[in-house]
């Protein structure tokens, strides 16, 4: 990472890297922190810590500081105290850099932002920084959402996620947003694609679609990557509002599955913008972009051979895939092989020349010994006037184990018989077990990290 | 919604009318499956989810399988 902003440094010190509405940081000021906090690392003897912090423009040195001495950095997400005291103890992290004032003695050492970013200090000044071998592990931690269970943590090298940078061209006239948290590894991401190509992250805090739609007409946003949830929150906030149409020039999905009918909502909604799909996860890293415009990805994907960096293969129905810059293994966990074949969780088709997914293995719901994919429903409702948003999820049911269930967000004005009736309507032809036996309306979808909840909490 | 009987039946005899399968002269006694409104397992389970939004529980829910809907009525009297 710090190896990133240190090559745009060399070359242009007084580069924007980041941009909130309250700071402006280049590239040379960021590899000067940088360095600060390699220092201030070395000198307290640091080699692992997390950080409660949101602002970019802080938690950026950090981890940049970090990959230069080899330090394993793990970004929390932001919780409450009892949620981070609980990561605190799961993940044995005995230091803890935060500003917040609400998570003083949460961890054996707590240490404010400003504690590293001074460096070694007057008393140590001079600190020399370690020796790390070019093939030695540059450790980092990120974590999952622990949906499905306790959050794990997934160790990374900055290496290998760098590598996957390789072919990014330079394009600093770029401003991509930040919709994500840089706990997440989707933020980690559009962070190693804004630092390789020598753009600027435009991170708004918090990271919600209307911070993020704001961001993008105030600070002059020209790309942007976020969950298909996040877009449609975006497209719903900026049809109510009314304002201007941010000049997108590329619009990037990705972290959950992706409804066909959202892409040519987005070509819609921003015609100046070239519309992309990206597959990823925090496991097996990022696998490149889709950028024809289709739903789900090309069937070249699959069966590339042992000399590609990425690999995917389809076994009973769930896709798998071999990384060259994928997780390292899990904290606490036995060691695994880095490069071997992982089983993704992600159900898939193939239909023609594509692979479409339908939904995650876990949120298959079994309805009375029948197994029903969410994503085809959601497609399916989300097309009748007046939805604005659907959630189809399994819901416990004592007759068939289980049933589809539906919760819908509906556009003003729309009479909510009328709209269920349509939904039955739109849904009779499908298979009994697959058709929503239990229909809502609501206010708000359940999200998680901005994504669709499809499991029941 | 209460679970006064006129309510239970108001709800369960909406939801037959609504799937088509309400029999003329529904009543306390008309068989819910089968030759009486002929609910297959998975209009039950709709049912069960149904009477359960509507009235906060449900027969089915704790392990009961009414046959008709006085049977159902049964369950909310002496809930």
């Amino acid at each position: 990472m710090d190896e990133l902003l240190r090559r745009v440094a060399a070359v242009d010190p007084d580069r924007v890297a980041v941009v909130t509405h309250d700071v402006t940081r280049t590239y040379g000021q960021l590899a000067d922190d940088a360095l600060r906090v390699a220092a201030a690392l070395t000198a307290r003897k640091i080699r692992r810590f997390a950080i409660a912090e949101v602002e970019a423009a802080a938690v950026l040195p950090l981890l940049a500081g970090a990959s230069l001495v080899g330090a394993e950095a793990c970004q929390y997400p932001p919780d409450g105290p009892d949620e981070l005291r609980a990561l605190v103890e799961r993940f044995d992290h005995d230091v803890l850099v935060t500003d917040r004032d609400d998570l003083q003695g949460i961890a054996l050492e707590v240490l404010a932002v400003g504690d590293l970013l001074a460096g070694a200090g007057s008393e140590d000044g001079g600190v020399e920084l370690p020796e790390v071998a070019d093939d030695a592990v540059r450790p980092h931690l990120v974590l999952t959402t622990g949906t499905t269970g306790a959050p794990r943590g997934v160790r990374h090298d900055w290496n290998r996620l760098v590598r996957g940078t390789a072919r990014v061209r330079p394009a600093p006239e770029e401003r991509w947003l930040l919709a994500f948290g840089l706990h997440q590894f989707a933020g980690l991401q559009v962070l190693l694609h804004v630092a390789a190509s020598g753009a600027a992250l435009v991170a708004p805090a918090p990271r919600r679609p209307i911070e993020g739609l704001d961001a993008m007409r105030a600070l002059g946003v020209t790309h942007a990557s976020a969950t298909p949830t996040y877009w449609r929150f975006l497209i719903a906030q900026m049809r109510s509002d009314g304002g201007p149409v941010p000049a997108l020039r590329q619009v990037t999905l990705g972290g959950e599955a992706i409804p066909g009918p959202l892409l040519g909502e987005l070509r819609t909604a921003f015609p100046d913008a070239s519309v992309s799909q990206v597959y990823a996860a925090s496991e097996f890293g990022s696998t490149g972009s889709m950028r024809d415009g289709r739903p789900g990805l090309s069937v070249d994907v699959l069966e590339r051979g042992d000399e590609a960096d990425v690999d995917m293969r389809i076994v009973d129905g769930e896709l798998w895939i071999r990384s060259r810059s994928g997780m390292l293994g899990y904290h606490g966990e036995p060691e695994i092989d880095a490069d071997g074949w992982r089983a993704t969780g992600d159900r898939v088709e193939i239909e023609g020349d594509r692979i479409l997914f339908r939904g995650r293995t876990s949120e298959i719901i079994n309805v009375g010994g029948v197994k029903v994919h969410p994503l085809p429903i959601e497609e399916r409702v989300a097309a009748v006037p007046g939805v604005v948003m659907a959630r189809v999820f399994g819901r416990p049911n004592a007759m068939t184990g289980a049933i589809v269930a539906l919760e819908v967000v509906t556009a003003p004005g729309t009479d909510p018989d009328t709209l269920k009736a349509a939904v039955k309507a739109a849904c009779a032809d499908l298979a009994p077990a697959s058709r929503p036996r239990s229909i809502k309306i609501v206010d708000d979808i359940a999200t998680t990290g901005s994504k669709i909840l499809r499991r029941e909490p | 919604m209460s679970t006064a009987t006129a309510d239970v039946q108001k709800t369960v005899t909406d939801f037959l009318s609504s799937i088509e399968k309400l029999p003329e002269g529904f009543g306390a006694d008309t068989p819910l499956y089968a030759d009486g409104a002929g609910l297959d397992s998975l209009e039950t389970a709709e049912l069960s989810a149904t009477l359960e939004d509507v009235h906060g529980s449900d027969p089915y829910s704790v392990g009961e399988m009414p046959q008709t809907l006085g049977e159902i009525l049964a369950f909310y009297a002496g809930a």
